[in-house]
C-alpha cells in the first residue's frame, strides 16, 4: 500500500474519467447507466459520479472518481478491500472482503464511493475499462484519460 | 409504510394517498386489471380522476376539497428510455373540465425512486403546507414561510432548509396562492405543469410544493430487451432531422414556419404574419443563451439557458424562450425585443403564471384598451407594440391586485364576459382555454383539434398542421390543406395514438423521432409483456372516451365546442389571406369527428364504443 505520489511511470498507466463540463447537459444518461451496473436498477442517487448543479441550472458539474493516487478511500479501508487493480492502475474494491463500515463513503473527498443495497462498498473501476457513462454521454462530456504513454502502446 | 415491493419490473403498481383535510396518507395498489387498460401514466391518472369524481353527485368545483391532483409517472419514467416525463391531472378552474399538463426535467422521475407510480392529492389543508416525500416517508410539514415566495425563491428556501440541493421540488407562486385559473406548477428549473390552472387547484389545496428525496432503483423486466430499444431509441433521435433542429435551437425556429405560413398569433391573433427575426433563434443565442440543458435520459438538450446580457433586463437568467411564448408574449402582444419577452416569461414563471396564456390574456387586453372597451386605470394603459406597464400588469394578474389585475386574473373568456358582447368577439379560446400559437384560419384540421381536445384549445393531443402543412401523408395519402372534409379520421388517430404514448410518459419531441414499434419494444423490455399496436391504440381510444365522459358530467358538451368569433373573421395576411371558418364548416367537421368516434351526433359517447372498450 506504499503510493508513490507523482510518479510519471504510474500515472501514466493509471486510467481515469475526466471531464469537460462545459459540454455537460445535465441529462443524468451516465447516471442512469452506472446505477444500472451497480443496483442492477435505475437511479441517479446510486451512480459513481454525481452531477452538482449551479446558477439555477446555468450549468452542472459532473464529479467523477479521481482514481487518486493518495486514495483515502484505500487507506481508511480496515479490511484491506480496497486494492489498486494491477491492469488499470486504479483503486478497486474486493468486494468479498468488504464489511460495509462505510469508512471510504465518508471520507472519499468528493463524495463519490457509495455504499450499496447489499451494504458493500462500491467505487468507480471504469467498468473494467470499458466505461458505461462515457460511452453513452450524447454530448461527449466524459473521456476516458490514460496518459498518453498508454495511448501509443495500444 | 412498507414500500419493499419487488415488481420485477419498472412499474412499482403503488400509489400515495394524501389527504389534506385528515392529514394522513396512505398506499394503495394498482390493481392488475387497471394496469393492463390504463398502462400508466396519463391513462393512470385519467382512471384515478373517474374513480375518485364519478360517485359524486355533481360536478366538481375545481377549487374544492372533492377536486383531486395527480401527479403521475409511466412505466418509462426514470428509466434509461430517452425523452421520458411526468404529468399532473385534475380539474381545471379555467375550463372547469379535464386537464393533463406535461413537465419535463427530473421532478417525475424521482416519484419512481421514491417507490410510487403516482401521487393522488385530496382535500385542502387547514394551513400552508409543504408534502415531503423521502423514499416511502411522506409528511405534511408547515409551509407558512414558504407561503408568498416565487417559484424560485421557494425552490432555493427548501433545499437550503433541507441541508440538501438533490431535492426534487414542484412548487406554486404566488398566482397559484391566489388561485388564479391559469397559475401553473414549476418542476424547477423552467420545466412546468403550465397549462390549465393546476397550480390554482395546489393554491386552493394550501399546498405550497412537493419535494421528493428517493432512493429506489428502477429495475426493468427484461434489460436485454430493454437495453436494445433504449439504442434504437437513442439512434433515432439522432437521425432524425427533426431532432437535429431541436437540438440545435429548441423551437425557437419554428416563429420562421409560423410566419411564412400565416399562423402565428399577431396582435391577438388579428393576423398571421410578424418579422420573427427579433425573437427567433439567431436573437436568442445572440442575447440570451449560454448553453444546451438536458430533462432526465434526454439526449435532444433542446433547453437552452442564459442570462440577459444587457438593457434593463440585465442580469436575469433564464431559459429558452420556446416558440408558443415567443409568438404569446411577443408577435401576439406585437412585440419584438426578445430581451424584454425573455424577462415577461421570466416573470409569469417566478409569479407562477402560465405564459401562454397569460399572453393570450395581455393580448386581448391590450385590444379592448385600442378598441376603448378598457380605460386606463392608476395610469396604466396598454397597447400593441409597447412594452411599457406590461411587468405591472403581469404582477397585479399574480397578485389580484388592482381592478385591471383583477379583471385579467379571471382569464380571457370570463373577463371578456365583465366587459360584455363586443369584448367577447375579441376573446380568443376554445372551452376557456387560450388557443396556443398556430393559428387554424388555413388549417382546418388544427381547428378541429383545438375544438375536441380533451383540455380544451391544445396542440399537443394532435397536431394535424404535420399532415395539412409539412405534407406527412396521413395513412399513405397526402390530406388537402384547406379541406374542411377528411380531416377527422387524422386528428381521432392523433388523439388516440398520443393519449396512448402519454402513458409511458412520452415527450412530444422524443416522439418526432422515435417510432411506434420503438415505443412498444421499450414497453415490453421495461413491464415484461407485450404490447401490440393494437392494444396500444385502443387503450388511448379507451382513455380519449373516459376523458370525454369526465367533461360531459362537468357540462363541457357538444355546445362548448365552438371557435371563437376572431376565427370567422378573414385572416388579413399572409399565403392563406381571406380563410375564416363558417359555423357551418365547423358543424361538418364535428359531426364528422364524433361518427369517426363513435359518438352520437351531440357527442356523446353510445354506449356500445363505451362497452366496446370496456370502460
Amino acid at each position: 500500500m506504499n503510493i508513490k505520489m507523482n510518479n510519471k511511470e504510474e500515472r501514466a498507466m493509471r486510467q481515469k474519467i475526466a471531464t469537460e463540463f462545459d459540454l455537460c447537459t445535465g441529462c443524468t444518461t451516465c447516471q442512469l447507466e452506472c446505477s444500472f451496473r451497480v443496483e442492477g436498477g435505475y437511479n441517479p442517487r446510486l451512480a459513481l459520479l454525481k452531477l452538482d448543479q449551479h446558477q439555477e441550472g446555468l450549468y452542472t458539474l459532473p464529479v467523477v472518481c479521481n482514481q487518486c493516487q493518495n486514495a483515502f478511500c484505500m487507506k481508511v479501508c480496515p479490511a484491506g478491500a480496497i486494492e489498486i487493480d494491477e491492469a488499470m492502475g486504479i483503486p478497486v474494491v474486493k468486494e468479498e472482503q468488504c464489511t460495509g463500515c462505510g469508512m471510504c463513503r465518508d471520507y472519499c473527498p468528493l463524495g463519490v464511493v457509495l455504499l450499496k443495497k447489499n451494504g458493500r462498498a462500491a467505487k468507480c473501476d471504469l467498468c473494467q475499462g470499458d466505461p458505461r457513462c462515457i460511452k453513452s454521454c450524447p454530448t461527449g462530456a466524459l473521456y476516458l484519460s490514460n496518459g498518453g504513454e498508454q495511448n501509443e502502446q495500444q | 409504510m412498507n414500500n419493499n415491493n419487488k415488481t420485477g419490473n419498472s412499474n412499482w403498481n403503488k400509489v400515495l394517498f394524501v389527504d389534506l383535510s385528515a392529514g394522513e396518507t396512505f398506499v394503495e395498489e394498482i390493481s392488475p386489471q387497471v394496469r393492463r387498460d390504463y398502462l400508466g401514466g396519463k391513462g393512470l391518472a385519467t382512471w384515478y380522476l373517474e374513480k375518485l369524481t364519478r360517485p359524486l353527485q355533481s360536478p366538481v368545483d375545481p377549487l374544492g376539497e372533492d377536486s383531486p391532483l395527480i401527479f403521475a409517472a409511466g412505466p418509462l419514467t426514470g428509466t434509461a428510455a430517452p425523452a421520458m416525463r411526468g404529468l399532473a391531472l385534475g380539474v381545471s378552474p379555467l375550463t372547469g373540465g379535464y386537464v393533463d399538463s406535461y413537465y419535463g426535467g427530473h421532478f417525475a422521475q424521482e416519484i419512481k425512486y421514491c417507490g410510487f407510480d403516482a401521487l393522488v392529492i385530496t382535500g385542502k389543508a387547514k394551513s400552508p403546507v409543504l408534502l415531503k416525500i423521502e423514499d416511502a416517508q411522506a409528511e405534511l410539514v408547515p409551509a407558512q414561510a414558504y407561503w408568498g415566495l416565487d417559484t424560485f425563491q421557494a425552490n432555493h428556501q427548501i433545499k437550503e432548509d433541507f441541508a440538501d440541493p438533490t431535492w426534487k421540488i414542484a412548487t406554486i407562486g404566488p398566482a397559484g396562492e391566489n388561485q388564479v385559473p391559469y397559475a401553473l406548477i414549476s418542476c424547477e428549473y423552467n420545466r412546468h405543469a403550465g397549462r390549465g390552472g393546476l397550480g390554482a387547484v395546489m393554491g386552493s389545496k394550501l399546498l405550497k410544493a412537493v419535494a421528493l428525496k428517493g432512493t429506489h432503483p428502477v429495475g426493468v423486466a427484461d434489460p436485454d430487451t430493454f437495453t436494445r430499444a433504449v439504442e434504437q431509441a437513442r439512434e433515432q433521435l439522432l437521425q432524425s432531422p427533426d431532432i437535429q433542429a431541436l437540438t440545435e435551437c429548441g423551437t425557437a425556429a419554428t416563429l420562421w414556419f409560423s410566419h411564412e405560413q400565416g399562423l402565428l398569433p399577431v396582435e391577438n391573433y388579428q393576423k398571421g404574419t410578424f418579422d420573427p427575426a427579433g425573437l427567433a433563434e439567431d436573437a436568442q443565442r445572440d442575447k440570451i443563451w449560454l448553453r444546451d440543458t438536458a430533462c432526465a435520459s434526454c439526449p435532444i438538450r433542446c433547453s437552452k439557458v442564459g442570462v440577459i446580457r444587457r438593457g434593463r433586463r440585465k442580469s436575469t437568467v433564464t431559459d429558452i424562450v420556446e416558440y408558443e411564448t415567443a409568438a404569446l408574449m411577443g408577435a401576439n402582444l406585437g412585440l419584438s425585443d426578445i430581451q424584454e419577452v425573455a424577462y415577461l416569461v421570466y416573470l409569469c414563471d417566478a409569479l407562477g403564471l402560465d405564459g401562454m396564456s397569460c399572453g393570450s390574456v395581455l393580448g386581448f387586453a391590450m385590444e379592448c384598451f385600442e378598441a376603448g372597451l378598457l380605460k386606463p386605470q392608476d395610469g396604466i394603459s396598454l397597447a400593441f407594440g409597447q412594452k411599457d406597464y406590461l411587468d405591472q400588469v403581469i404582477e397585479q394578474i399574480a397578485c389580484r391586485r388592482g381592478d385591471l389585475g383583477q379583471l385579467l386574473a379571471l382569464g380571457t373568456a370570463r373577463a371578456a364576459e365583465k366587459l360584455g358582447a363586443e369584448a367577447e368577439e375579441k376573446a380568443v379560446h376554445v372551452k376557456n382555454m387560450d388557443i396556443p400559437a398556430f393559428g387554424p384560419r388555413s388549417t382546418p384540421g388544427m381547428a378541429l383539434a383545438y375544438l375536441t381536445a380533451d383540455r380544451g384549445a391544445c396542440h399537443q393531443r394532435g397536431f394535424p398542421i404535420n399532415y395539412e402543412v409539412l405534407g406527412e401523408p396521413f395513412q399513405g395519402r397526402e390530406l388537402d390543406r384547406l379541406a374542411i372534409k377528411g380531416k377527422a379520421p387524422a386528428v381521432v388517430h392523433d388523439q388516440n395514438y398520443l393519449a396512448a404514448l402519454d402513458t409511458l410518459v412520452k415527450c412530444d419531441f422524443g416522439s418526432f423521432g422515435i417510432s411506434e414499434d420503438v415505443y412498444r419494444a421499450l414497453y415490453q423490455g421495461a413491464v415484461g409483456e407485450e404490447l401490440s399496436q393494437e392494444r396500444l391504440m385502443q387503450v388511448g381510444e379507451r382513455i380519449w372516451n373516459l376523458s370525454r365522459r369526465f367533461n360531459l358530467r362537468q357540462g363541457l358538451d357538444y355546445s362548448t365546442e365552438k371557435l371563437p368569433k376572431r376565427f370567422r373573421d378573414p385572416l388579413p395576411d399572409g399565403p392563406f389571406k381571406g380563410h375564416a371558418f363558417s359555423r357551418e364548416d365547423e358543424e361538418i367537421m364535428l359531426q364528422e369527428y364524433y361518427a369517426c368516434r363513435g359518438w352520437d351526433s351531440r357527442g356523446v359517447p353510445t354506449p356500445e364504443k363505451i362497452e366496446e372498450l370496456g370502460i
